[in-house]
């Protein structure tokens, strides 16, 4: 008890200090990086924001938003959904969408946004022409992956501990191995 | 904290955590986010068109015979206490205490299937597992969604996917995470190099809220970075292949531990072991940490008296809402970290460090 008390107050103390501090960008919803100062004649202004802010790069450059944006999103800055009425601005501050016809009309934006947060994997990217088509199931599509798959990895890290030598390792692993093609049959697979 | 007297049954119940032996493997999760054709997402929904939803998805999923004695709970009759359990029992990285009218949760008998409806797409469908079965869980899912969509048409576009209100979650829509306890590689420094070597940018490594800064009761949670041009069975199995690898690692780090004899890791666990025993009031955090290294002591049979399933079910037991759920009584705030304390010394009462 006695020990935990200092502790408390510097904590106190901190959220005092940071009391000021907003959690997220005051003109959006992502997390601060910059704050921004500005000083004219006797007036300080200090506001936080996001790295990427558009309030940020008005502020600096005074530029409209979409000189920010390659031709491709040219007049993208005046999109909105014509079905839920998100904007393209809502969705440039961290907004969610509101519903699939955004990603139709959004759908070049949210590939930049996509590519440049690295939510897609190298490989597709690289294969640019296809960016990005959607991998996989299909609604409707039932599918069912063979437990046995696992086999893959135990046999990967086999490998692997072989080469380090690691032999107790090894025998863990084996013994997993064959636990599975013993008994590949596992009553909750086979039920259909 | 407002109480209520009798929890809803569901809520509280301790399975499937209560039957885990695994030393190292604590925990995985499959996720499936799914939305409803032709409907805004929830964010754009009004509250009848939120309950409208509701209906469609429930009348559906209490009739799944994948479930077992489903019932569905609206968000507006679970108290603080309960929604914050509902985190703590399917290790969510999201808060449900905003969650209100038109939003509502799903949850079956096995204690292991969670659907929260409305919160932040229709719906998503949860499966929590305790075995290491990450094909099995997602089999099970896939079938429940499946049999789902029969009657419902998803959100999905060939070019995303299926359709997320979040449009880093979209295409298959599907997050798997597994949760580890690294005592060993955390308590020898090793865990960063491990992590550099065995883990790429296809997963995130954060602590068991989501936050890559908070790891606590040396918990780590791998899951899936990618959802969007990547199959299903692809983050499976690569998710597989990384888990292995650390497993590998960690068993590594423990037997080294054990042989070694460090006595800055003898000093760690007998300082664990005493704060655990004979705190009078303990908070979750320090009773996680503290908890961990008995695991890793249990492991390298520095400790007698308890076994890996009894550590584990501590885990879950000695978090706010769990503690406050299982107790008979009602806990006041101020109370918690003395019950929390009065907890641990029970179930650790055979226990003998052995150093």
């Amino acid at each position: 008890m006695v020990k935990d008390l200092p502790e408390q107050n510097d904590r106190d103390e901190e959220d005092e200090k940071l009391a000021d501090r907003p959690l997220e960008c005051g003109e959006c919803k992502k997390d601060i990086s910059v704050l921004y100062t500005e000083i004219v004649g006797q007036n300080i202004t200090r506001t936080c924001m996001c790295k990427e802010c558009p309030e940020l790069q008005r502020r600096l450059y005074g530029a409209p938003l979409h000189h920010l944006y390659s031709s491709e999103f040219e007049n993208a800055t005046s999109l909105a959904c014509g079905n839920c009425g998100t904007t393209f601005n809502a969705l440039h501050v961290g907004a969610s969408l509101g519903c699939s016809t955004c990603y139709e009309v959004f759908s070049k934006v949210l590939l930049g946004e996509l590519l440049s947060a690295k939510k897609i994997p190298p490989k597709i990217v690289s294969n640019k022409k296809s960016v990005p088509v959607h991998i996989g199931r299909t609604p409707g599509e039932s599918m069912e992956m063979n437990p046995t798959l696992r086999l893959l990895a135990l046999n990967e890290a086999l490998n692997e501990t072989i080469k380090t030598e690691d032999y107790e390792q090894a025998a863990w692993l084996r013994d997993q191995i064959k636990a599975l093609t013993e008994n590949p049959e596992n009553p909750d697979a086979t039920k259909k | 904290m407002p109480q209520k007297n009798n929890p809803n049954p569901l809520i509280c119940q301790t399975t499937p955590w209560d039957n885990n032996s695994n030393p190292i493997w604590l925990a995985s999760s499959v996720v499936l986010q799914r939305n409803i054709e032709k409907f805004k997402f929830p964010g754009k929904l009004d509250v009848d068109c939120k309950k409208q939803i509701i209906a469609l998805i429930s009348k559906k999923l209490l009739a799944s015979e994948m479930l077992s004695k489903p019932a569905l709970i609206k968000a507006e009759e679970l108290d603080a206490l309960e929604k914050e359990w509902l985190v703590e029992h399917f290790l969510c990285n999201h808060s449900y205490h905003q969650a209100g009218a038109g939003e509502a949760f799903i949850m079956d008998e096995s204690g292991a299937f969670l659907a929260s409806l409305n919160l932040f797409d229709h719906l998503h469908l949860q499966l929590v597992d305790h075995q290491g079965e990450l094909e099995n869980t997602w089999n099970r899912l896939v079938k429940i969604e499946s049999a789902l969509g029969k009657g419902l048409n998803y959100a999905f576009s060939p070019n995303f996917g299926f359709l997320t209100a979040d449009p880093t979650l979209c295409g298959t829509a599907l997050i798997v995470s597994v949760y580890l306890q690294l005592p060993g590689l955390i308590h020898t420094n090793q865990l960063d190099d491990i992590l550099e070597k065995t883990v790429d940018e296809s997963f995130l490594v954060t602590g068991v809220q989501g936050d890559p800064e908070e790891i606590f009761g040396d918990v780590i949670r791998i899951q899936n970075n990618y959802t969007l041009g990547i199959t299903e069975e692809n983050i499976i199995s690569s998710l597989r292949s990384v888990v292995t690898k650390l497993i590998v690692e960690e068993n590594n780090a423990r037997k080294k531990i054990a042989k070694e004899e460090s006595a800055e890791i003898k000093d760690r666990i007998s300082r664990a072991y005493g704060i655990l025993i004979h705190s009078y009031q303990i908070e979750a955090i320090e009773a996680l940490n503290a908890l961990s290294l008995l695991k890793l002591a249990a492991d390298v049979h520095w400790l007698k008296g308890i076994d890996h399933q009894q550590l584990n079910q501590l885990f879950f037991n000695c978090r706010r809402a769990h503690l406050s759920c299982q107790s008979s009584e009602k806990i006041s705030q101020e109370e918690l970290p003395h019950k929390c304390a009065e907890m641990i010394h029970k179930s650790l009462k055979d226990v003998k460090l052995i150093i």
